[in-house]
C-alpha cells in the first residue's frame, strides 16, 4: 500500500541520498570537513529553475545546467580554500554557504525574499530514484578506481600521500567539483518537486542535516550514506506520533545513535562487504576474508584506525 | 559618525567575543566544535531572565546564578553527550554531530517551555550616556567591553598560571601522554566544560541586558558568529577569541555603515575567508606542526 | 566480522521499525467529526506565527463545537508542525490529503510554506486559507486557494498619506527586513505611497528577521535627519530598532504595518514606540463586538494572554469555513467551495472580510492606530472599497 503520501516520502529520500552522497566524497571519502553543502544545493537549484522557467529549456537539461553551475563554484571555492586545513576549510565552506544565502537574497533574478514560485512538477519518483542509481554506481565507480584511492589517501594522511606522489590539492579539488555536482543535481530535483524555492531554506541548518545523514550512516561509506540519509528522512515524519516532543526526540536520537554507534550505524561496511556477508550466509562459511575480494576500498582498509584526536 | 560606528563594533564584537571566549576554550582542549556553546548562552540568559522577572532577584544574584546553572549545565552535557564518544574508538565528527543534537535537544526544550516569542529583558540598569568627540558610548557599552577585557584576562591567567590550567594545556596537546603522566583527564575536561559553559552564560546575560531581548532561537547564529569569531583569531587562543570578536564586529558595522546593510553577513563571513587565506591559522593561531 | 554483522542486523532493525512506525495508523477520530487540517510551524524560526494562528484555530474550534458542530458533527483540528521547512510542509500537505483526508487546511501563515503546500490542496480538492501570507502568487494557485489577511495595498497608502499631510512628516527613513517576503513586499508599497503624496525617502536601510543589533543603521539614519522611520516588517525588530534610536537620541516615530500592530511590540519597545503610527484590520482601543468577544475569549483560554494578528486570522479562517460549511450543507468539495468563495461582509475577529471574485480577501474597513501611553489608540478609520 503506497499512497501519493509515502510515494512522496520516498522521493524525498531519494533527493537526499544523491546529495548526501556527494558530501559523502567530499568529507565521508576525502576528510574534508565541509559545512556549505546546502549551497551547492541552493546554486544547483536556483540555476536549474531560472534556466525552466526564464528559459522554457527541458527538464533534463536543467538538471544538467544546475549540477554543472554547482560543481564550476564547487571549484572556484575549491582553489582558494583547499590550502586551509581541517575546521579552518570548515568554517570557511559554512562562510561560503551564508555568503551564498545572503547573494540570493539580493539578487532580482533568485526573487530576493519572495524566492522562486510556480517552477513546474517535473521530478517524481521514477526520475529521482533512476537518478538516485545513477549516482550510486558512479559512487562505487569512484570509489574503486585511482581516483577514489587519491581521495582515501588524503583522509588518511595528507602528507604521506603528498609523499607519495597524490597531488593533494588537485584531487581535494576534484573531490569539491563531484561532490557539489551531485548536491546541485540534488538541488535541481528538489526545485522541480517542491515546485518552490527560498534562500531560507538553504540555511547553514540544511548543511548540518545533510551532515548528520554522512556521519549517521557512517563516513565514507556508500551502503552507510544511504541508510543514513533514509532514516533521516524517515525520522521526522515518524517522529510525528510523539507531537510536540518531536524535535527533543530528534536532538536525542542524535546524541543517542552517536553513542551507540559513533562511527555511523554501517561505518566501514562497503558493498563489497555486504556482498561477502550474503556470500556467507548462501554458501554457508565459506566466504572469502573481510575486504579480501577485489572491491579496492574493502571493509579492513576501511575499518583501520581512524584519526583520533578526542 | 566614524567614531560612533567604531563603538557600535567594537560592542558588538565584545558581545561576540564574550561567547567565543567558551568556545575557544572547549575546543582549545579537546578540539571539538561545540556547536551547544550557542544554546547554553540562550539558557543563560533565560535563567537570569526568569530570576529577575519572576522571582525579583538582583540582577548582580542572577548573573551569578545563570552562571552556576549554566556551568552544571555544562558538566552534565559533557558527561551524557561527549564523554562517552570520547572512550570509543570514534572520530571526531561523530562528537560534533552529538553537539548538534544537543543543540537542537536545548534550543526546543526551552521552546517548548517558554513559547517562540521574544520576551523583554528588563531594563535592570540606567542608562548614561558620556560623550567622546562627536561619538557617545554609553555605561552598559563599557560595562560589556570591560567584562569581556575581564574575563579573557582572568581565564588567560588561569590556562596559563595556574596548575588546573597547566593539566588543561598538557591535556590539549596530547591526551593520552597527559593521561599517562598522571592527569584526571576526565576531570580536567570537565572543568574545561564548566569554565567555558559560565562564560557562555555570562555573555547571554549580558547580551540580553545590552539588546533587551532574549528568545529561544537566539543561540544559533549567535553560536556560527561567535565560532567565526574563533577561527577568525585563532581558535583555541584565548586573545584571539577577543580579538576575533571585536574585529568581526567592527567589520559587520562598518560594512553596513559604508557599504551596504542588505549585504551586512555576506560582508562578515567575505572577510573571514579573506583573513583564512591570508592567515590560515587565524590571526593569532599557531600552525600546528603535523608529525610524519 | 561478527560484530560487524550485529551491527549491519541492529541498523536493519531500525529501518524496518521505523517503517512500521510509518504505516501504523495515525491516531484514530471516531466517524462523526470532520478534519480541518492545521499548517504552520511550531518550532524554529518562524515558529511564532504558526503557534499564534493555531492558537486561535483551537479557540474558534471550541466555540464552534460548544454550540453543536457543524452539520451534526465535531470539528477536529490534525496538527504537525512544519518547522517552516518546505519538504515538511510539502509532506504534511499530502498527509493531510492521503491520510487524514482532512476536508480544509488553514495555514501557512508565511508565504513561502503557502506556495508550496497549495498546489497539493488544490490537486486534492482541499479549500485552504493561509491565514497570513500577503506576497502575490498565492491565491492564483488555484481555485481553492484563499486568504483572510489584510491587503496592504490599502493599508500602505492610506498610512502614508495620514503621516505626510496630518502630521506633516515629510523625510523618511525606509528600513527593510531582507529575508521577510512580507517586508519585501510592502516596502515597495511604502515607497509607492510616500513618493505620491509627496513625501521623500532620504535613506534605506536593511535588516533581517532576528537581528539584535541595528546600532550601525541607526547611526546612519540619525545623520540623514528623518522625520520618521518606516519599518516594513514584524514587531520585535520593530520594537528594538525603535530602543536603538531611542539610546542613540534619534528622537523620530515609527510608520509600519500591521505586522507592528502586537502587544508585545509596546511591551518590548516600552517608551521608545510612542507614537508610533501603523494600519491595522481591527482596532484594540475601539473593538467591534466580535473583536471583543475573541480578545476577551482568548485571554481567558490562554491564562490573560493578549491575541495577536495571526491569532486572530487563525480563528477567522475556522470560522468562514465553519460558516460556508452550514451553507452549503454539505461537504461536497465543490458546493463547500462555491460556499468559501460567497463569503461576504462576514464579522471576523481580524475585521469585516470579504472575498472578491478572485478569492482575495478585502477588509473594510482599516483602522489607522498609534501608540499613546502605553496602549495602542484609534486615529482614524478608512473605508476600502472593491
Amino acid at each position: 500500500m503506497i499512497n501519493a503520501y509515502y510515494l512522496q516520502v520516498l522521493t524525498i529520500m531519494g533527493i537526499n541520498v544523491i546529495m548526501a552522497l556527494g558530501l559523502n566524497l567530499i568529507t565521508g571519502v576525502t576528510g574534508q570537513l565541509s559545512l556549505g553543502h546546502a549551497a551547492f544545493m541552493s546554486i544547483g537549484a536556483y540555476a536549474a529553475a531560472i534556466l525552466t522557467l526564464n528559459y522554457g529549456a527541458p527538464f533534463w537539461l536543467a538538471l544538467l545546467f544546475g549540477a554543472l553551475v554547482a560543481a564550476f563554484f564547487g571549484v572556484l571555492l575549491g582553489f582558494p580554500t583547499l590550502r586551509l586545513s581541517g575546521d579552518y576549510l570548515a568554517i570557511a565552506t559554512m562562510g561560503f554557504g551564508e555568503i551564498t544565502r545572503v547573494i540570493l537574497l539580493n539578487l532580482d533574478i533568485a526573487g530576493r525574499a519572495l524566492g522562486i514560485s510556480g517552477i513546474p512538477h517535473s521530478s517524481n519518483f521514477s526520475t529521482v530514484w533512476i537518478l538516485a542509481v545513477l549516482s550510486i554506481v558512479t559512487m562505487v565507480f569512484v570509489g574503486n578506481s585511482r581516483l577514489g584511492r587519491a581521495f582515501l589517501a588524503i583522509r588518511e594522511d595528507e602528507i604521506a600521500a603528498e609523499a607519495m606522489g597524490v597531488n593533494s590539492t588537485y584531487y581535494k579539488i576534484q573531490a569539491f567539483a563531484l561532490g557539489s555536482f551531485f548536491a546541485g543535481l540534488g538541488g535541481g530535483l528538489y526545485a522541480h518537486y517542491i515546485t518552490y524555492l527560498n534562500p531560507s531554506d538553504f540555511g547553514f541548518m540544511k548543511s548540518i542535516e545533510i551532515l548528520n545523514m554522512v556521519v549517521l550512516g557512517g563516513m565514507g561509506s556508500i551502503p552507510g550514506t544511504i541508510l543514513g540519509a533514509g532514516v533521516l528522512t524517515a525520522v521526522p515524519e515518524v517522529l510525528r506520533a510523539v507531537r510536540e516532543y518531536r524535535m527533543l526526540f530528534y536532538g536525542g536520537l542524535l546524541v543517542f545513535m552517536m553513542i551507540f554507534k559513533p562511527n555511523g550505524l554501517l561505518g566501514g561496511v562497503h558493498f563489497s562487504t555486504i556482498r561477502n556477508w550474503l556470500i556467507r550466509i548462501f554458501k554457508g562459511s565459506a566466504g572469502s576474508p573481510a575486504g579480501g575480494s577485489r572491491g579496492g576500498t574493502g571493509a579492513g582498509e576501511d575499518a583501520k584506525t581512524r584519526v583520533q584526536e578526542g | 559618525m566614524f567614531l560612533q560606528q567604531l563603538i557600535n563594533g567594537v560592542t558588538l564584537g565584545s558581545t561576540y567575543a564574550l561567547i567565543a571566549l567558551g568556545y575557544t576554550m572547549v575546543y582549545g582542549i579537546i578540539l571539538l566544535i561545540n556547536f551547544a556553546h550557542g544554546e547554553i548562552y540562550m539558557v543563560g540568559s533565560f535563567i537570569a531572565l526568569i530570576l529577575v522577572v519572576s522571582y525579583k532577584v538582583n540582577i548582580v544574584a542572577a548573573f551569578f546564578a545563570a552562571m552556576l546553572g549554566c556551568m552544571i549545565l555544562g558538566v552534565l552535557m559533557e558527561r551524557i553527550a561527549y564523554r562517552p564518544l570520547r572512550h570509543k574508538n570514534s572520530n571526531r565528527l561523530s562528537a560534533l554531530i552529538s553537539a548538534i543534537g544537543v543543540s537542537i535537544f536545548l534550543s526546543n526544550l526551552v521552546l517548548m517551555l517558554r513559547g517562540p516569542q521574544t520576551t523583554r529583558f528588563p531594563d535592570v540598569i540606567e542608562y548614561q550616556f558620556y560623550s567622546i568627540g562627536p561619538a557617545q558610548i554609553s555605561n552598559l557599552q563599557i560595562l560589556i567591553i570591560v567584562i569581556s577585557a575581564a574575563l579573557m584576562l582572568g581565564l588567560q591567567y588561569i590556562v596559563m598560571r595556574t596548575k588546573v590550567g597547566k593539566a588543561m594545556r598538557a591535556t590539549s596537546m596530547d591526551m593520552q601522554t597527559a593521561y599517562l603522566m598522571g592527569i584526571n583527564v576526565n576531570r580536567i575536561v570537565a572543568i574545561t566544560f564548566a569554565i567555558g559553559s559560565s562564560l557562555g552564560a555570562a555573555a547571554g546575560v549580558l547580551v540580553g541586558i545590552y539588546f533587551n531581548a532574549v528568545s529561544p532561537l537566539m543561540g544559533t547564529m549567535a553560536g556560527m558568529k561567535a565560532f567565526t569569531a574563533a577561527v577568525l583569531g585563532g581558535i583555541g587562543s584565548i586573545p584571539g577569541a577577543m580579538l576575533g570578536g571585536v574585529l568581526l564586529g567592527v567589520a559587520e558595522v562598518l560594512g553596513v555603515a559604508y557599504l551596504s546593510s542588505s549585504y551586512r553577513d555576506a560582508i562578515a563571513f567575505g572577510i573571514l575567508i579573506i583573513i583564512l587565506l591570508i592567515k590560515p591559522s587565524g590571526i593569532l593561531g599557531q600552525r600546528a606542526l603535523k608529525k610524519v | 566480522m561478527s560484530k560487524k554483522r550485529l551491527s549491519a542486523l541492529i541498523s536493519i532493525g531500525l529501518v524496518v521499525v521505523l517503517a512500521l512506525g510509518a504505516l501504523l495508523p495515525m491516531a484514530a477520530f471516531a466517524a462523526g467529526e470532520l478534519k480541518i487540517g492545521f499548517l504552520g510551524a511550531l518550532s524554529g524560526n518562524v515558529a511564532i506565527y504558526g503557534t499564534q494562528s493555531l492558537k486561535g484555530m483551537k479557540l474558534a474550534v471550541e466555540e464552534i463545537n460548544a454550540a453543536g458542530g457543524v452539520l451534526g458533527k465535531k470539528l477536529v483540528i490534525v496538527e504537525e508542525d512544519d518547522r517552516g521547512d518546505k519538504t515538511e510542509v510539502a509532506n504534511i500537505m499530502q498527509k493531510y490529503a492521503t491520510q487524514d483526508k482532512v476536508f480544509a487546511v488553514v495555514g501557512d501563515p508565511t508565504t513561502g510554506a503557502t506556495k508550496v503546500a497549495a498546489p497539493i490542496a488544490q490537486q486534492n480538492k482541499i479549500i485552504l486559507i493561509s491565514p497570513g501570507s500577503t506576497a502575490p502568487g498565492v491565491v492564483e494557485i488555484g481555485d481553492y486557494i484563499f486568504r483572510d489577511t489584510l491587503l496592504d495595498s490599502v493599508g500602505a497608502p492610506a498610512i502614508a498619506k495620514y503621516a505626510i499631510q496630518t502630521k506633516k512628516w515629510k523625510r523618511f527613513a525606509l528600513i527593510t527586513s531582507i529575508n521577510n517576503d512580507f517586508s519585501v513586499g510592502l516596502s515597495k508599497l511604502f515607497e509607492a505611497g510616500i513618493k505620491k503624496y509627496g513625501g521623500q525617502v532620504v535613506i534605506k536601510e536593511s535588516v533581517s528577521d532576528g537581528d539584535t543589533d541595528f546600532s550601525a543603521q541607526i547611526t546612519k539614519i540619525k545623520a540623514a535627519k528623518p522625520d520618521a522611520i518606516v519599518f516594513s516588517a514584524y514587531y520585535t525588530e520593530g520594537a528594538l530598532i525603535m530602543k536603538e534610536a531611542q539610546k542613540q537620541g534619534l528622537k523620530v516615530p515609527m510608520v509600519g504595518g500591521d505586522g507592528l500592530t502586537a502587544p508585545p511590540y509596546i511591551e518590548i519597545g516600552g517608551k521608545a514606540v510612542e507614537g508610533s503610527i501603523f494600519y491595522n484590520g481591527f482596532s484594540p482601543e475601539q473593538p467591534t463586538a466580535n473583536t471583543r468577544k475573541f480578545l476577551d475569549a482568548f485571554a481567558k483560554k490562554y491564562n490573560g494572554e493578549v491575541a495577536e494578528l495571526f491569532a486572530a486570522q487563525g480563528y477567522d479562517a475556522v470560522k468562514i469555513i465553519a460558516a460556508a460549511l452550514k451553507k452549503a450543507g454539505t461537504t461536497d468539495p465543490k458546493a463547500f467551495r462555491d460556499a468559501v468563495a460567497a463569503t461576504k461582509e462576514f464579522p471576523g475577529a481580524s475585521g469585516t472580510i470579504t472575498f472578491l471574485s478572485n478569492r482575495e480577501p478585502l477588509k473594510s474597513p482599516v483602522y489607522l492606530l498609534t501608540v499613546k501611553n502605553g496602549e495602542f489608540g484609534l486615529l482614524a478609520k478608512v473605508p476600502v472599497k472593491e
